[in-house]
This record gives C-alpha cells, structure tokens and sequence, in this order.
C-alpha cells in the first residue's frame, strides 16, 4: 500500500515525511521523526503517556491517525523546555522530585502545560481534574499538583 | 553501622532533587521502547485465547511466507524447550498445552510491526478445549483439572530473592490435591485450648484478588547476537544480574556468554524481577541475525503479565473480655496461576507475629489455576495479610469496646520477641509510628468528624491501620573512584527504580567527606559493575547503601595514606576539608584531593589510584513499619467512598534523602489505596480476563485523591547505612485494612473483600450480621 505524504508543524518546524494509512500519530512521532518523549503506555487513550498538543489543545497521539495531522501544528514534550533551558513547569517538577520512573512525565507535563494555557491560576481541585487522564503509578500525584501549582502562580507574579 | 556524618559535607540527610531530573522532564530519557539500532526487527506473540487447551497442530508456513516476515517460531522450532517447565521464563513457548489464556504458542520477527501482527492472523492453531481450573478454592479440590505437569518442581526463588522471611523453616504435610504446589504451617502453643478459654472467638475469611503492579511501562527487551555467540539484552529490569542468571538458564547459555543493560525501567514494582519475555526475544534475534525488539501491549501486561496472587484468608481469633490474646489459626490461600512461585511464608509471618499471640497455628498453601502467574508486587502478600489481621484486631477491639489504638499497643511485638518462625524480632519502629499516627489531629477529632456527617448527605468516618516488611537481603558490591578533578565516581550494577542513585551518591559523599555535587554515580551492567543484587525487597540502599559507604570509607583510608607520605603526616592528624586533606589545625599544610588524584594517574608515578571496594554480604534485617490513617465519607445510597485526607506515617531508620523517601511514601500509599478501592483483575468461568485495559482495570487518578500528608519517623537501625531502613514497600500495605476500619467507623459495615467497591459497600448496608461467634 503507498505511503502517505504527511506535512506539518513538529515543534516549530516545518516537517515533511511518509506515513502509512494505519499508523497512528504518536508512531509516526517515535518511529519516523525519532520523538521518543511521548510514550505508549495503553495504546488506548486511557493513560495519558502519548499526550502531545495538537494546535495548542492535549490530544492522547495514540488515539489518531499520522495522516490525520496535515497541516497542524503539534507540539511534544522535546518543543516544550530544553535541559540547559527548562520550561517554568518541568523546573518545579524537578525541583519538587516529581519524575520518579519519569515514564507519564512526558504526558503529564503536556496534560498541564494546556491546563495552565486555558486557566492560568488553577486550583489544587481544578489542577487534579486537569491531569486525571494522566495515570502515574510512582508518585501518588502529590508532588505534581504542588509543581503544577508553584509554576502557576510564578507566572502569574 | 551507624556513624556521624563527616564534618559539614552536604550529603546524607539533604532533600535534593534526583540528578536524571531534567532529563527526564524533557523526554530525552531512553526506555527500551525508544532504542532504535540499524536493522532493528519487531517481535509480536501469538497468544492462546483458552486458558487450558491441549494444542492439536500450529501450521506457521502462511506466515513465514508473508513479505516482511523475517522468523516465526513455535515450541518445535526451540531445541532448548523442556517439560515441567519451572517457571513462566523456562516455558518460553507452550508445548502442547497451554495453560493459562494469554500463554505465547508462537513468536513472529518482521521488518514492521503491522507485517508481525498481520504474520500472526495467518498462524493456525487447532486447539482442543480442555476443563479449565479458575476458582483457586476449587482447585485445590481432588479431581480439578491438573495446571502443572506432574512432577513439576515449586519454585521458591522468589521468596528466597524477595522476602528472606522464606528461610525459616516451615513445616508441612505432603500435597495431597494435584494443584497445590507449596504448603506450609506455623504452629506454637495450644490453640484448641486458648479457645476454649476465650470469651469472644471472631472468625472472618477475607479475600484481596490478582491485582497487577500497573508500572506505566510494559514490559520490553531488545536483543542481539554477535558472530562468536555473545548475547546482548537491553532490559527493562530490577537487577540485570538476576535477568543474566535466568536467561542463561532457560536458553542453556552461561552467564558470560550474556550481557545484560539494564536500560531506564519505567516502573517495576516486583513485576519486572522475573525474566519473562527476554528468552523468545533472544531466540527471535539468534534465528533472524538481527536485532529484534519486543514490547508488550497493556492488553499483554494485564492478560499475561505477572499479576500479584490472590489471596484468600480464614482467621480465627480467641481473646479474654479484658482484651487479652488467647489464639490463632489461620488457612492462607495464594492463588499463584499457572506457575508455582509465591512468598507463601510472609503470610503466615504477618498473620500471627506482628501481636504476641500465646497460641496459634497458621497453615498456607499455594495453589495453581488456570491462570497467569504472578510475581511479587511490592511488600507480596504483606497488604493483603495486614487487611485481614488488622481488620480483624480493629473489630476485637470494636466488639470489646476498647480503644483500638490502645488495644494494637498493648499486644504489638517489641524488639526480641519471637516472630511465628522463631526468630526474634529485630529493633523495629511499630511502636513510634502507631504513638505518633494516634497523635494526629485528624485521629484525636474522630468523633467530630464522625458528627459531622449526621446533618450531610454522607456518613463519615476514620480508621487506621499499622503494618510493615521485614527487608530483604542479597549481597552485593560497590566501588568508589577518585578522579583526578578530585571527584568521586561511584559504580554499582543498582538499577535505579526509586531515586536511590542519588541517596547512594549521598552516602558516598557523606562517608569519603566531599559535596554530592563531587560524586558522580553510575549504573553499570553485567559486563562492568560489581554484582549487584535487585532493586527489590526494601533493601537497595540498606544493602547497596551500606556497600557504597564501605566503599566510600575504603576510599577515604586510601586517600588519607598517600595524602599521609606526602604530608609526612600521621594518618590519625589528617581530615579532609573542602577538596583537601589536611593536617588537623595546620589548614595551609595541606594537599588537594585533585592532587591525589592526578597522583594516581600519571605516566610512571609512584602513587597507586584510590579504588575503594567493598562486597558485603547481610544477616540482619531491618524491619520497618507504616502506619497510615483515612478520614473518608461514604455516600449511604452508593456506597461511593470519597477520601478527604490520608497521612502516612513511616520509620525509615534515617532519611538519606527525604525528597526521596517522601515520594516512596506517597507513590506506595496510592497503590496500597487503588487495592482498597478499585483494582481487580476479573475472570470469567472459563478463565478468560475480563477486564484487559485501562478503561476497566481501575487505577486511581488525581481526581481520586486528596493532597497525601506524609510524616518520617527516624529511628535509627542499628545495622542500616547511617541507621537507613528499607523505605519502598512499608507504605503500599496498610491502606486496604485502614480504609476497611474508616468503612466500618462511617457505616457500621465490615467489607472483608478488597476493593471495596461502592457495589459491596452498598450490599454490605444492607445486610446485618456482624459475624461474631460467641461460644
């Protein structure tokens, strides 16, 4: 079967690749472009591992087809900070000691970084709603609320 | 083992965020999923849809003909494959029966991964159906359909590995029924007499099912040959060395004939000690010349992982008016799957060591079913053995009308005295963190809040809960290295599962006497670390911990000697102080720890390198409880259980680094809540996993949880690194049995089976019976 032509934005770069007709966002991120952030925890949108933003909105990748994207601008967690120049959000999930195995790290990290897009100054409440399609088995999400909540009113001040 | 940190070095003691943090905060980590080497070829099983079959004929030609397809497999094809297969790794793919729905028959290489799932539409398997044996109770019956091939060996690897309580000597009759593979008994005393001197003789039988560890990441292995024989893996494990031992056994390799890597683990909590997928994917790259890759599915993890055993508890107890303890008796029953392989003794040990009970006599079996097999999960079998005893001393004291705090105190070991297999109870903190939960505002205003629920919607209440791990042990070794930049790198083969890399670091720079920002830590593999044993069983850095401070201290004479001829000083006047070693009170006489260093890497020097070494080996454990406390509401009309506020109380001997050991506490508490509350893995008569995804095997999200309130308790262990206890498993046990308490304070109902769910909660309001025997 031909491979489909897939162009778009990949954190802010202009991208252009082949994909097959089944395959899914998040294996035409890891496999074709070498994005490997993002992880497939279920392969079923439940976890929340695979989440990337899709024009600015969080989207589990394992949930949609690579062809799907053309002409979308996707964001993974490689576009969101750098090590040597963190973003606000992954700093206070370091400094706090939130990534434990760092498997749903990729996915959380997404999941609040839109979060905080939409509503600036969460509460803990709304913060807990805001990652519960994330699952973490190491944490018991107590670290990451308090991270998600130090980087938020940062920026607010 | 305990000593004083040296002199104004930041190490042990500082919460400090884990190095691999920015790492791992910007997706650049590598799990075994993320490895792409050049050729690399995907591997995917065929899996039996009956849990117990016997397999007629596997016809593999359409799918070795599929363009892409590089190798299919089945049991016909693997000269090394035997019968009596002991353990899930030995049946590396199923023979002619298949024992469990989920069991590999045959394995597929391609070049994509949809040419290997489309290879396997193609294999043909006729199987005829055979009786499958699923409720553990009726397995163990005379007549049930037989799981193992008879004369089949238990395997009691596990528990010698995981729990070291296992030792202890046990006695049990010869197994009479064809599915029980262990058996087991503790008996002191005379319990028949002790009851029929009670006054209150309580008898529940409790039931906590398969459950699985739930790591985030599956399970996933790359392997290659090179020409001469040698096996690489890239493993996602809890100790590569054990992963290399049970990989050369199964394929009859030697060990050195295997490297093991242990890659970045994404979650392992004892479901990733065994070797499981590692051998066919072995196999796969021999047959193909290639590197192949393999990854399970969710569905694969939940289906045909290594689950946690079911575990079914009769206790029995007699007790005076008073409160006081008369007998025991006990039947565990562990649901152990296809395979033999549990902890059977933990149970037994917990049931009737944590209160002194004069008389008692606990027996246990393991029982097999057509089922996966399990493995350890985290503290096996302590979460499920607490939820009944604990339970069951909450409603002794309930029925009594004593109060319970009071009542576990009275009759809570203390050190020295005899655990159920006879051997003494070592300096413990069960006493500190049952005084300390009870002095909780959220316990001491119990009746309030219970109050306050009488005008809401829900009904409300508190319970608590205290339990604990023994600790294993394995002996391991660790090397500490000064560069010539005057740092310190610190090697172990320690896979690090929880942040123990930098609480080892910590130590390393406590007991040299440099920063942690001077030592740098690696994990090495089986070609280049000393042995190492697992991540495991609460003891990496009560083992590794104490290897890498004798390491560190073996270091620092070394350095402390050279520094001594250079100095023409005697050892005894020199300290160390801010990357120099000195002559104590002459700070400018005095040479550079990058002096040494370099000393001992020069072109004809005379001065050797500092090489610390240290492979201890263990006798003594450390055993360390939790005690956790639940302020919950339960909706009366749903039985929906909503937790307001949860604390963790723990002894962790001393916190290397709480920013650490504060994340153990709160990462076990949910999982040990998740048990509580939502988490089963459910079978249908014929075997078959019910519920095989996320969607419907329940873990707790965010939105389930209040903020966790964690309190360490610090009493040292005489034995431990700078008095360390195991932190990792004590927190996953009480929730079950104090979440069970709260249930029972808010409704006056007593759940006996986890979860407990708001289905049982809301049958348990209607029913009445408190199930009291009073002879």
């Amino acid at each position: 079967m031909p491979k489909h032509p897939l162009s778009c934005t990949v954190n802010d770069e202009a991208v252009q690749t082949l994909v097959q007709p089944w395959e899914t966002l998040l294996e035409a991120l890891r496999e074709r472009l070498g994005l490997t952030g993002p992880k497939e925890g279920c392969g079923t949108g439940d976890c929340g591992a695979c989440t990337i933003h899709l024009d600015g909105k969080p989207v589990a990748s394992c949930l949609m087809l690579a062809v799907q994207a053309g002409g979308r601008a996707i964001r993974t967690i490689e576009g969101l900070g750098r090590p040597d120049a963190l973003h606000p959000l992954q700093a206070a999930f370091v400094r706090h000691g939130a990534p434990q195995c760092g498997f749903c790290i990729p996915g959380v990290l997404m999941a609040a970084a839109a979060l905080l897009a939409e509503n600036p100054r969460p509460t803990h409440e709304e913060i807990r709603y805001g990652i519960a399609g994330n699952l973490c088995r190491c944490t018991g999400y107590t670290t990451m609320i308090t991270a998600i909540s130090e980087a938020a009113a940062a920026a607010a001040r | 083992m305990t000593m004083k940190t040296t002199r104004d070095v930041r190490g042990v003691g500082l919460a400090i965020p884990r190095p691999d943090g920015p790492e791992k905060v910007t997706g650049r980590v590598q799990y075994v999923a993320d490895l792409q080497p050049r050729g690399l070829l995907h591997a995917k099983l065929l899996r039996s849809p009956h849990a117990h079959a016997r397999i007629v004929r596997i016809d593999t030609s359409r799918a070795r003909a599929l363009a892409g397809v590089r190798a299919v497999l089945a049991a016909a094809d693997i000269p090394e494959l035997k019968r009596k297969a002991p353990t899930r790794a030995h049946a590396v793919l199923a023979i002619d029966r298949v024992v469990f729905a989920g069991q590999p028959v045959a394995a597929v290489a391609a070049d994509e991964l949809a040419i290997a799932e489309e290879a396997l539409d193609l294999i043909e398997v006729v199987y005829e159906v055979l009786p499958a044996a699923v409720d553990p109770l009726q397995s163990m019956q005379p007549g049930a359909p037989p799981v193992a091939d008879a004369g089949t060996e238990a395997d009691i690897r596990e528990a010698l590995a995981h729990s070291a309580v296992a030792v202890a000597k046990t006695e049990a009759g010869p197994a009479k029924a064809v599915n029980i593979s262990q058996q087991s008994r503790l008996h002191r005393g005379d319990a028949a007499q002790g009851f029929a001197q009670s006054d209150l003789v309580l008898e529940k039988t409790y039931r906590v099912p398969m459950v699985h560890q739930g790591y985030l990441e599956p399970h996933a292995v790359l392997a290659e040959w090179d020409r001469t024989g040698f096996l690489t893996l890239w493993a996602s494990t809890q100790g590569s060395f054990n992963t290399r031992s049970e990989v050369a056994d199964v394929l009859g390799l030697s060990e050195n004939q295997i490297r093991v890597i242990p890659v970045e683990c994404g979650g392992g909590f004892g479901g990733k000690i065994r070797a499981l997928c590692e051998p066919i994917t072995a196999l796969l790259a021999r047959a193909t010349g290639r590197p192949v890759r393999y990854v399970m599915t969710r569905r694969e993890e939940l289906e045909a992982g290594m689950p946690a055993p079911q575990v079914i508890i009769r206790l029995r107890t007699g007790v005076k008016r008073d409160g006081t303890l008369m007998a025991l008796e006990a039947e565990t029953v562990l649901e152990a799957g296809a395979f033999s392989g549990t902890v059977l003794t933990v149970s037994a040990v917990f049931l009737a060591s944590l209160y002194t009970w004069p008389a008692f006599d606990v027996r246990g079996v393991e029982v097999l079913t057509h089922k996966p097999s399990v493995a350890a999960y985290r503290a096996p079998v302590a979460p499920q053995t607490i939820f009944a005893i604990d339970s069951h001393m909450q409603q002794i004291a309930r029925a009594l009308g004593l109060d319970p705090v009071e009542f576990r105190r009275r009759h809570l070991i203390v050190e020295g005295d005899p655990m159920a297999n006879g051997q003494p109870w070592q300096s413990n903190g069960a006493r500190e963190v049952l005084d300390r939960i009870a002095e909780h505002p959220l316990w001491k205003s119990r009746a309030e809040w219970k109050a306050s629920g009488a005008d809401g919607r829900g009904v409300r209440g508190t319970g608590l809960a205290l339990g604990g791990w023994l600790g294993g042990l394995q002996p391991t070794g660790a090397t500490v290295r000064l560069n010539p930049d005057g740092t310190l790198s610190v090697l172990t083969g320690q896979v690090d599962i929880a942040g123990t890399n930098i609480a080892l670091a910590q130590i390393a720079a406590s007991a040299y006497g440099v920063d942690i920002e001077k030592v740098r830590i690696t994990t090495g593999d089986t070609d280049t670390a000393p042995v190492t044993g697992l991540s495991a069983g609460s003891k990496t850095v009560y083992t590794v911990g104490a290897a890498v401070l004798q390491a560190a201290q073996d270091a620092r004479g070394q350095t402390l000697e050279i520094a001594a001829a250079e100095l023409e000083a005697s050892i005894h006047d020199l300290e160390i102080v801010d990357g120099r070693v000195i002559v104590r009170g002459m700070p400018d006489r005095g040479i550079t720890l990058a002096q040494i260093g370099k000393k001992g890497n020069l072109y004809m020097s005379k001065t050797p390198p500092v090489l610390g070494v240290s492979r201890p080996a263990f006798s003594q454990q450390a055993p360390a409880f939790a005690a956790q406390l639940a302020r919950i509401e339960v909706d009366p009309e749903t039985g929906e259980v909503t937790i307001h506020d949860f604390v963790i109380v723990q002894d962790v001997g001393r916190a290397i680094n709480p920013l650490g050991v504060e994340g153990q506490m709160q990462g076990g508490a949910v999982q040990s809540l998740g048990m509580a509350l939502t988490e089963a893995l459910l079978y249908d008569g014929d075997g078959r996993l019910m519920n095989p995804s996320l969607l419907d095997y329940r873990k707790l999200t965010a939105a389930d949880l209040p903020d966790l309130e964690t309190i360490i308790v610090e009493k040292p262990s005489p034995s431990g690194p700078f008095g360390a206890r195991g932190v990792g498993e004590p927190p996953i046990i009480p929730a079950p049995a104090a979440i069970a308490n709260a249930i029972e304070d808010a409704t006056g109902a007593r759940i006996t089976e986890a979860p407990l769910t708001p289905e049982r909660i809301a049958m348990a309001l209607l029913a009445a019976s408190d199930g009291i025997v009073r002879p």
